[in-house]
């Protein structure tokens, strides 16, 4: 098809110039002249591979460049890290089993209380710290901000909407709030605080460099919630929807203080080793057990099904 | 497609605004895709993506349903219809069983294609028991064909298809409904009603 194209087109040029020449005299100034030439191809919806692609496609790409004399240049394996937030939650808080009324004569209340004060020194010069970037911060009205913006994340992820989501919350929290429930009905809301949420601990950890810093502040919220979570189908998974729960929070705020535009972010919640175990989900589940040879009797074999540990964990 | 080809030499664009706009709307466009788009329809995955909303106390509850589907299956589609009929409204199991003991080849990859199905209602779809499901739809469709040619005497030539196949199949919860026993009587109702409700065209 390519021939019989260029051979009339070049017909054509070769008119278009002869016409200007005898235009112009023979003055040798070619005048431009556009010419719209449409060509109607066929409209492939599917190109079916050539015969025997798959084997020529396998060969090693580099290989073959190189031997037709193209060398590739260095590939970089190249990794983006966020410095928006931090990685995890640094320097825990450790909430007091019984929010601290052991009494100090005994062996672990004096532990306690030991580990509170060491804690709670570090967390004023954090605090101070904070308040050199972000003079607004104040311990007394910063529980109510943070309140306040837990409600509207959770409000924001019962509607899964990112994009105010991702301004409430943290890049590291937000898989972690999001992942698994975007099939699913997720009804929660917030009835009330039943003690005002205060200020526990401070950290000002840094990342990269020393002057990059993060504003890390964990909140104690007694509260009182409503959490039901709906399968893809409208089956209830969990929790009730006219069931109010009493529900103790430990959560982590985090702001990159540097950063002018920075905001109070949720950043994750920390559970207690002594927090009570979730409620188990309505389903029946396979646990793994051994595998039995022949001959083997399943109840001889006094399986006894693993149980976690009770640690503290972040979420 | 529009080719639009030019002198050599380029104008001065003070000279003949003209041809300078002209020039301008039939550059070819950059980053413009001008191979063929792979157009495959994805909508039996995408009903798996349906969210219904939340059931009242009182509702029944909703039985869960799996959409799965093999595309592509180095198979007749017309072979592939007599598999999808033997195993429809069968429980799980039952279907399983009976490909087993299939000698075509569709068996095989019809009995993949139903244990996949199974393992992502049990993952991913809330269904408690994997055993507690029945096959509610399966089919076979046209898939897309390459075209060889056939080479015949006398320098004449056939087209062939190298035919594919997909398979799909939807999963519900629950035990197999019972089928409805058919009489003849029926059927002969049937095929009477059938017949008396054809339109005529262009008949008084």
């Amino acid at each position: 098809m390519a021939v019989p194209l260029r051979r009339t087109l070049i017909a054509l040029h070769r008119a278009t110039c002869n016409n200007l020449k005898s235009a112009d005299g023979w003055v040798d100034v070619r005048q431009p002249h556009p010419l719209v030439v449409p060509v109607r191809g066929k409209k492939r919806h599917f190109i079916p591979p050539a015969v025997g692609i798959k084997e020529k496609t396998k060969a090693d790409p580099e290989a073959r460049a190189r031997a037709a004399g193209l060398v590739f240049r260095q590939q970089y394996v190249e990794r983006s890290i966020n410095i928006s937030c931090t990685a995890g939650i640094f320097d825990p808080y450790i909430p007091p089993e019984g929010d601290a009324r052991l009494s100090t004569l005994s062996r672990e209340g004096l532990k306690q209380r030991t580990e509170q004060l060491r804690q709670s020194a570090a967390s004023q010069l954090a605090i101070r710290k904070i308040k050199e970037h972000d003079p607004l911060f104040n311990t007394k009205t910063f529980p109510e901000l943070a309140q306040d913006i837990f409600i509207q994340a959770h409000m924001a992820l019962t509607q899964f909407n990112k994009e105010k989501l991702h301004s409430l919350v943290t890049e590291r929290c937000y898989p972690e709030m999001t992942r698994g429930n975007r099939l699913k009905t997720i009804r929660w809301s917030f009835v009330e605080s039943l003690e005002p949420p205060r200020v526990v601990h401070a950290r000002c950890p840094d990342m990269v460099t020393k002057t990059n810093l993060y504003g890390q502040v964990t909140l104690r919220m007694h509260s009182r919630q409503i959490l039901a979570l709906y399968d893809r189908f409208g089956r209830l998974l969990l929790g009730s929807e006219d069931e109010p729960k009493d529900v103790l929070e430990y959560l982590v705020m985090e702001r990159h203080v540097v950063n002018p535009y920075g905001r109070w972010r949720l950043h994750g919640k920390i559970v207690p080793a002594w927090a009570p175990p979730k409620d188990p989900i309505t389903k029946t589940v396979l646990i793994p057990g051994p595998k039995l040879k022949p001959g083997e009797d399943f109840d001889a074999l006094q399986f006894e099904v693993p149980k976690p540990q009770s640690v503290q964990w972040s979420k | 497609l529009l080719f639009f080809i030019f002198n050599k030499a380029q104008p001065p664009p003070l000279l003949c605004p003209s041809v300078r706009g002209t020039a301008l709307s039939g550059r070819p466009p950059a980053g413009l895709h001008t191979s063929a788009a792979l157009e495959v329809n994805k909508n039996w995955e995408r009903r798996n993506l349906q969210l219904y909303p939340p059931q009242l106390p009182g509702e029944p509850r909703r039985a869960a349903e799996v959409h799965h589907c093999r595309r592509q299956i180095k198979y007749s589609k017309d072979k592939m219809w007599y598999l999808a009929k033997m195993i429809r409204g069968l429980s799980i199991d039952q279907a399983i069983t009976q490909l087993e003991f299939n000698d075509k080849k569709g068996a095989k990859i019809v009995k993949e294609v139903l244990l996949e199905a199974q393992d992502m209602a049990v993952k991913n779809h809330n269904v408690e028991y994997k055993s507690n499901l029945y096959i509610a739809e399966s089919h076979s469709g046209k898939g897309k064909y390459l075209k060889r040619i056939r080479y015949h005497g006398r320098g004449m030539f056939g087209i062939m298809d190298k035919v594919y196949c997909h398979y799909f199949v939807k999963l519900v919860e629950g035990p197999p409904p019972a089928a409805e026993p058919r009489t003849g009587l029926d059927q002969a109702q049937e095929y009477l009603l059938g017949l008396r409700s054809r339109t005529v065209r262009h008949s008084l």
